[in-house]
């Protein structure tokens, strides 16, 4: 039985990565010592086996400790605990799960096995949340700043005040803001949200009376559904239909690691594996890479010119997927390299602008062209787009952040999700799919509770200067509509449009989790008045006067999300299933009916008597406190899930109590094709000229009575004319001096990171190395064994990468999963506060090294998203 | 009586390391302990460079070296198949450490879960984490698990060795391993060896298994199908 399989592994290399100083625990050896006879017969392996055990004695071992054993307590030998339902926010996949609870103490995590997106599937990273809510380092009661000095040097000295104390001074500084007509000084920052959001975010924002309101959603990935919306008019993220594809080419996107529905992709790629022929271009061996058929390893910044060379060999070799796209009107591919085609020969059936597309960029984008750029093979690029065509419909291109979260991404985005227009592949089996319908409701309308001053107040303009002529932000068609978060920073650093006075922020940490964070230090440091609603005190927190100690999302508040998957989407209930361990308050409903209190107190009670219209729809009972008003508002939120009276469709349930039992409600089924034909485009089909985009420029280019072309310069794009409404290739805009800064930096993220909450969790850097190339218990920086020679680098090495905006210190870790001439870090360390490991010396000095410190604040200006990758060149010196 | 045995799918499997993180929580073991754990490889050179990732975990050998050692019947045999550890027989000789060719017995040089046992807090207004574990209400760790009691130290003490039990607590009531249960993938399969209609029996019939060093004779009762990396490739005789 040995033999084929020692000859099977042979192919191993040798080449062991984990070997070496940096190994830190029991080193294992290769998989091929494993699998292989190392000269040990079974019969010798027995005897010496045998034979070590006589010849040591018996007491040379050490002794044990066996106080604790006698300690042990009688075993019942049955279940002491129960399954509750939960939700995990660990990343957007947003899993429902279940906690199993032992005396008010939760004790391990599952999937819940009613939901039909993740269908009881819990990825490794929702594990991580029993150590977040038993972080000794969480605030445990509100603190006020005593050192009136605000800096990253300069320690803050909270000490812990009462609830009352803490809610009786934000209150203040808001009636201050009142009284005076600058409501519009007051500002809002969301990081990590629930749907009741609303509650805090806009609602609370809109009857005091300020337009700023700021989410993190641009630092997420907007440029992302920049790409679907100006095809196929749907701004949100996509479900892929794995299992029924022959061919899944993803872009940037590592969906066995990171986002979205991890837990559902893990629990079915087995399966995908078997039908699909999958290859993924990322310049960084990733996990996902480590399960597919091709991994095309692109240089950063060049997935468009892939995209539109694939597109080329599609209509030249005739592989489009004519029932949707339709044909030539007598048959014969005109489709000719070079050559320019007479739209009228052409009939499109559920697409639109298909041979402008072609005239205008197509035609000669060959595979020979993308080669160089790209620096992959021809021939690779060819085959991947031949085989590619050949599985249509049931070819997805999977739009991931990589390609897109770039300066000039805009466009990429549109050219890697166009490739599904071409294949048929949208709304269709095996395809791209939106989201399913479902029913939650939104909250009461604040207008009637607005007074003068609000309505004043909220004409001002946004902080983060959204909707300027270098600002576009045309989410969902509409100029303005979009955020730009990291720009908040400057908006306020400049008082442009004004100061920012008064500052509730909760579950964020832009002084972290943005690029180039110091600009955050500095505008936070300027905000006179900050309130931080958090679980941990934060690099954020650092700047705040007052720190609210906030629920943890899985264990301790009342909420829902909704998320889509698995050809389903669920509303997956967040529920208090513990015991509250300290004085910890909800961020997006206990905390603003509390502040709302106080603010009737001091005379004005339109908060108040807004959230007083939150009635329970079982009792039409009106919240008479914050705990009421918490569970009202999301029995509010969710009635038609779990009204019979009200039922609309989906899971059905005979009230609440069954609703919250289960703790999730899942859509119908997908329905195919449903929109093929009545896709939100303007022109109703899917665009590969984007007629919705031209609009929406359009109407920027209006409000600031100038032209396309000066918008497309105005945010750093190289298209002019009819160019700026087709997915194109663009050189990407990286920062930086190829001389001075060699290598160009890849952002990537941890199967284990929580968005940026895990770094105080030991399990984050037990298990760091299950990210391919990363290593336990340290930050490693992957480079090339090719560059590190040239620049004298070794394994273990601490080194220090720095770029034109910043610098981080980490170890070099040398590993052949990288792209020559680019250096892959990954983010989540680097944390200089929020507990005693995320951080070496608490308040001091970082635990690793954090990526954004190196990325520059640059933006994907037509969607607002700040760039995060193909964005900075770096260079490596050895500390 | 039954024989238990585990089949991992590496197919299926997407070495995530649920696995191993959800028997942190199930077996309350400290850290740089890993009744569960891996061993990954990355090879080849660039552009043709391959990932690979075998979850291991105790085999639960039939002839188990680590019992054949121990020198005073602490590891041993159970009637099913497991191989199970008895903290109180220890003497934390490790020489069932050193005997077993897999590297899956960990020897605890400190106290456990010592961090817990801290009294600083990094703020006034935080939690020391001694505090924590008193006001949470957990044994030495907060999220504790007391059903481990059922049949082994809930947290084994200082100066012995500690492994993979197949979770024989949970088997016990008729509950899968946490591995098993906590897989993303279902690519672990639990079973009785001795029941030819079993999952794993079914399983093994239909795929050629292979075990870790079976060569050894150890007899592993942790089986492995098909591959962590089925890729497809363009066909070719190579050549010059």
């Amino acid at each position: 039985m040995t033999t084929s399989k020692d000859f099977m592994m042979k192919k191993v290399n040798s080449n062991h990565l984990n070997g070496g100083k940096m190994k830190k625990k029991k080193s294992i050896s290769l998989i091929s010592d494993f699998l292989k006879n190392k000269g040990l017969s079974r019969r010798s392996f027995m005897k010496a086996t045998v034979a070590t055990g006589a010849a040591v004695s018996v007491g040379g071992g050490m002794l044990p400790q066996m106080k604790a054993l006698a300690a042990a307590s009688a075993s019942s030998g049955k279940d002491q605990g129960t399954w509750l339902p939960a939700t995990c926010q660990g990343c957007t996949s947003w899993c429902s799960m279940q906690v199993y609870v032992i005396n008010g103490r939760a004790v391990k995590v599952r999937g819940n096995p009613h939901s039909k997106v993740n269908l009881g599937a819990s990825c490794p990273r929702a594990h991580l949340a029993l150590q977040q809510v038993y972080d000794p380092d969480r605030i445990k009661t509100p603190m006020k700043r005593t050192n009136p000095k605000k800096g990253r040097n300069e320690d803050p000295k909270f000490v812990s005040i009462t609830w009352d104390e803490a809610l009786n001074t934000i209150a203040d500084k808001i009636m201050e803001l009142r009284n005076d007509g600058e409501t519009y000084k007051y500002m809002l920052m969301r990081g990590r949200y629930s749907y009741m959001r609303d509650i805090l975010y806009d609602r609370m924002t809109k009857i005091i009376g300020s337009p700023n309101n700021i989410s993190h959603s641009s630092l997420c990935a907007e440029a992302e559904k920049f790409g679907p919306y100006y095809t196929e008019g749907y701004w949100g993220y996509r479900q892929y239909d794995v299992t029924n594809a022959r061919y899944i080419l993803l872009w940037g996107a590592d969906p066995l690691a990171a986002n979205r529905q991890v837990s559902y992709y893990s629990k079915v790629w087995g399966e995908a594996i078997d039908r699909a022929t999958i290859a993924i271009v990322e310049p960084r061996l990733s996990a996902t890479a480590a399960k597919a058929d091709e991994w095309l390893p692109a240089k950063p910044g060049t997935d468009g010119a892939l995209a539109v060379a694939i597109a080329h060999v599609l209509l030249t070799e005739g592989l489009w997927y004519k029932p949707f796209v339709g044909d030539f009107i007598d048959g014969q591919n005109l489709f000719v390299k070079d050559q320019q085609v007479d739209e009228t020969l052409f009939e499109e059936k559920y697409t639109y602008g298909l041979v402008k597309w072609w005239n205008l960029e197509l035609n000669d984008k060959t595979p020979e062209w993308a080669a160089e750029i790209i620096g992959l093979p021809v021939d690779q690029i060819r085959r991947v787009a031949t085989e590619y065509g050949k599985a249509a419909p049931h070819a997805i291109s999977w739009l991931g952040g990589g390609p897109c979260m770039q300066v000039r991404g805009g466009f990429a985005a549109m050219a890697v999700h166009a490739l599904n227009g071409l294949v048929g592949a949208v709304d269709n089996v095996g395809g791209t799919l939106t989201a399913n319908k479902e029913y939650t409701s939104k909250f009461p309308k604040p207008d009637d509770f607005m007074d003068e001053i609000a309505k004043k107040g909220k004409k001002h303009g946004k902080i983060d200067h959204r909707g300027r002529l270098h600002f576009p932000c045309i989410s969902s068609g509409k100029p303005g509509g979009g955020v730009i978060t990291n720009n908040a920073a400057e908006g306020i650093l400049n008082e442009d449009p004004n100061e920012i006075k008064v500052a509730i922020a909760y579950m964020n940490n832009f002084s972290f989790s943005a690029p180039q964070p110091e600009r955050w230090e500095r505008a936070l440091s300027k905000i006179p008045f900050l309130t931080h609603i958090t679980t941990n005190a934060s690099e954020f927190s650092w700047f705040a006067d007052i720190l609210l100690p906030d629920t943890h999302h899985m264990f301790e508040k009342w909420g829902y999300v909704k998320s889509h998957g698995n050809g389903h989407r669920h509303v997956t209930l967040m529920q208090p299933i513990i015991e509250n361990v300290w004085d910890y308050k909800t961020d997006e409903t206990e905390i603003p009916w509390l502040i709302a209190e106080k603010l009737a107190e001091k005379g004005f009670d339109n908060l108040l008597r807004h959230y007083k219209t939150y009635i329970d729809p079982e009792t039409g009972k009106e919240p008479a406190n914050e705990k009421e008003f918490a569970l009202y508002s999301l029995k509010y939120a969710t009635q038609q899930l779990w009204d019979p009276a009200q039922y609309k469709g989906g899971d059905k349930f005979n009230g609440w109590k069954a609703l919250a039992e289960k703790g999730v409600w899942n859509s119908a089924p997908y329905p195919f094709k449903k929109r093929w034909g009545s896709m939100k485009t303007k022109t109703k089909q899917f665009e590969f000229y984007s007629e919705t985009l031209k609009e929406a420029l359009g109407k920027h280019a209006e409000k600031h009575t100038t032209t396309i072309d000066e918008v497309m310069k105005a945010t750093n794009y190289l298209a002019r004319g009819e160019m700026a409404f087709v997915p194109h290739y663009e050189e990407p805009y990286i920062m930086g001096d190829e001389k001075e800064y060699p290598f160009v930096h890849v952002d990537h993220k941890s199967r284990l990171n929580r968005e940026g909450r895990s770094a105080n969790c030991s399990w984050y850097y037990d298990f760091k190395d299950i990210d391919p190339g990363d290593e336990a218990w340290d930050d490693v920086a992957k480079i090339n064994p090719l560059d590190a020679k040239k620049i004298n680098i070794k394994n273990g090495d601490t080194i220090k990468l720095s770029s034109p905006t910043g610098s981080l210190v980490c170890t070099a870790k040398l590993w052949e999963g990288v792209r020559p001439g680019t250096v892959a870090k990954c983010y989540g360390q680097g944390h200089w506060v929020y507990g005693r490991l995320a951080s070496k010396k608490f308040g001091k000095v970082p635990r690793g090294g954090s990526s954004n410190d190196i990325i520059p604040a640059q933006y994907e200006a037509l969607s607002g998203a700040s760039a995060y990758y193909a964005v900075t060149r770096i260079k490596i010196e050895k500390v | 009586m039954p024989r238990y045995a585990m089949v991992i799918d590496l197919q299926r499997c997407v070495g995530c390391s649920a696995c191993s993180i959800s028997c942190r929580s199930e077996n309350n073991v400290p850290d740089g302990i890993y009744w569960s754990n891996k061993i990954t490889e990355t090879s080849g050179t660039f552009p043709n460079v391959r990932y690979h990732y075998i979850p291991t975990l105790c085999n639960h050998c039939e002839n188990a070296p680590c019992v054949r050692g121990c020198p005073t019947g602490a590891m041993h045999k159970l009637e099913n198949g497991i191989t199970m550890h008895n903290p109180k027989k220890c003497i934390g000789c490790k020489y069932c450490e050193f005997n077993c060719p897999y590297g899956v017995i960990y020897f605890n040089w400190t106290y456990p879960h010592k961090s817990w046992k801290n009294n600083e807090k990094v703020l006034e207004g935080t939690a020391s984490p001694k505090e924590e574990v008193a006001k949470v209400g957990g044994k030495t760790i907060p999220y504790y698990n007391p059903e481990r009691e059922d049949t082994l130290a809930g947290i084994r003490p200082k100066g012995v060795v500690e492994k993979c039990t197949f979770c024989d607590h949970l088997v016990k009531r008729g509950k899968l391993p946490r591995c098993v249960d906590a897989c993303p993938a279902d690519a672990r399969i639990f079973g009785d060896m001795n029941d030819p209609n079993s999952k794993v029996r079914q399983l093994l019939g239909k795929f050629r298994p292979f075990r870790l060093r079976e060569q050894l004779g150890t007899d592993p009762h942790v089986y492995y199908i098909r591959d962590f990396n089925p890729a497809n490739y363009q066909p070719s005789k190579g050549g010059f």
